[in-house]
């Protein structure tokens, strides 16, 4: 069967497919899930807990997803645009959704290079 | 767990590897699926070999069939005081009480709340707050507020009279004590929040403080990440209240106006839990204008940018 992301507290579960979540923002103390369906999730575990439970639950799957600094986590199935300079970096699938999130150059200088060396 | 906040900002993460940075070259990865190749079909060789020679002693098919192991997962325990709230729900604050050391204490639990600095009259109907407690203190003799206070951004005041510190950044809440700390700068820079009092607990150590006076004291704090607002509910010294949080097992506290020094909390069925002395709102001169809170209004819903 195919991994889910399981986020479990002793209140409730959430059960999310690794190709819908867009990327998952530090939110202080809390994170925020952002999906390709457009809804949006808050969580109270800090972005450090929710990268520990992709590591551990999505095996070779989580090769998919890359934590940018301390403040995101993006699936790199979604990556469409990165302007260095600009510090800007589009997630999108080109047709139904289309997220801008910023970071660091330096950070998007290594996303950068990342992508390039996959093509080589 | 403290591998996985081992990231700095200018530094990126494959999911999985642990050490920033790590970028495998495409030379690299080629060597690696080879050698993984010649592994596996190496041990299904000795696999295979194997099979065909047990297969001459294969033994009597078992009665039962074993049983299969599950594997869940288990609820995550933070080790929080708070309950775990869902995350859809409305904000709202948790009070619990406890004694610690004799000492009955009030514990406040923002739950799905935002918290951020309030300077000057504060509307005590606004439906979105959830929590309120004055934060800085003010000069007796010229009403200005003791130490560095930036609201929103805007360096309300500065100076080191206390070296206990509350800064809001980004939403996030960090709470420490240092005479400088960047968190000021980073707060005029970026929109936040920051504001001084005295110091309580550093790093789960005991602070002392020279006002050696009893009263009812508050206090927020930091305990395994879980922010707190903490009410002796007897008049208590600065050392004791101080040691009761250490043995509440807070990481890092700082002092809120304690006495009658005016607040509320909306419980989850919409209570409103006042503490201090409403009444001296109506003093003949009021509250200085430059009185701060520390407010949490409720969480408005996430919407796609």
């Amino acid at each position: 069967m195919k991994k889910h992301i399981v986020i479990s507290t002793s209140v409730d579960l959430v059960r999310i497919a690794p190709e819908r979540v867009v990327y998952v923002a530090s939110d202080g103390n809390y994170s925020t899930i952002v999906q390709s369906d457009g809804e949006t999730r808050v969580l109270t575990f800090q972005l450090g807990q929710i990268e520990k439970i992709m590591s551990e639950q999505l095996g070779s799957e989580r090769n998919t997803f890359i934590r940018i600094g301390k403040s995101l986590i993006i699936n790199r199935s979604y990556i469409y645009y990165i302007n260095v300079q600009k510090q800007k970096l589009i997630l999108s699938d080109n047709a139904t959704f289309s997220h801008s999130v910023s970071a660091s150059k330096e950070a998007l200088k290594q996303l950068k290079e990342l992508l390039e060396e996959d093509i080589k | 767990m403290k591998e996985f906040d081992d990231i700095r900002d200018d530094q990126i993460r494959v999911i999985g590897y642990t050490k920033s940075k790590w970028v495998p070259s495409s030379n690299l990865k080629r060597y690696l699926i080879s050698a993984i190749i010649i592994i596996v079909l190496g041990i299904l060789i000795v696999v295979l070999v194997k099979i065909r020679q047990s297969t001459l002693y294969e033994p009597e098919p078992a009665l039962f069939e074993p049983e299969v192991a599950y594997i869940t997962s288990e609820p995550v325990d933070k080790g929080w005081i708070g309950s775990e709230i869902d995350s859809t729900a409305a904000g709202f604050t948790e009070i619990v009480d406890t004694t610690i050391n004799d000492i009955p204490l009030r514990i406040y639990i923002p739950h799905n709340a935002q918290m951020t600095l309030h300077l000057g009259k504060l509307d005590k109907s606004d439906p979105e707050i959830i929590f309120a407690a004055q934060a800085a203190d003010v000069r007796a003799d010229n009403g200005g507020i003791v130490g560095a206070f930036v609201l929103k951004g805007e360096q309300k005041s500065r100076g080191l009279a206390k070296r206990g510190y509350c800064a809001i950044i980004d939403d996030k809440i960090s709470i420490g004590v240092a005479e400088n700390t960047p968190l000021f700068e980073e707060s005029t820079a970026k929109g936040g929040y920051f504001f001084r009092q005295y110091p309580l607990v550093d790093n789960g150590l005991l602070v002392d403080n020279e006002p050696k006076g009893k009263s009812i004291r508050r206090a927020i704090c930091d305990r395994k990440g879980e922010i707190l607002v903490v009410e002796s509910l007897t008049q208590e010294s600065f050392h004791d209240f101080a040691q009761v949080l250490v043995d509440l097992g807070v990481d890092n506290a700082i002092y809120l106006v304690g006495s009658n020094a005016f607040g509320w909390a909306v419980s989850e069925d919409g209570t409103h839990h006042k503490f201090g002395d409403e009444n001296i709102l109506k003093g003949r001169r009021g509250l200085p204008k430059n009185t701060s809170y520390v407010v949490w209004r409720k969480r408005p819903p996430y919407k796609i940018k």
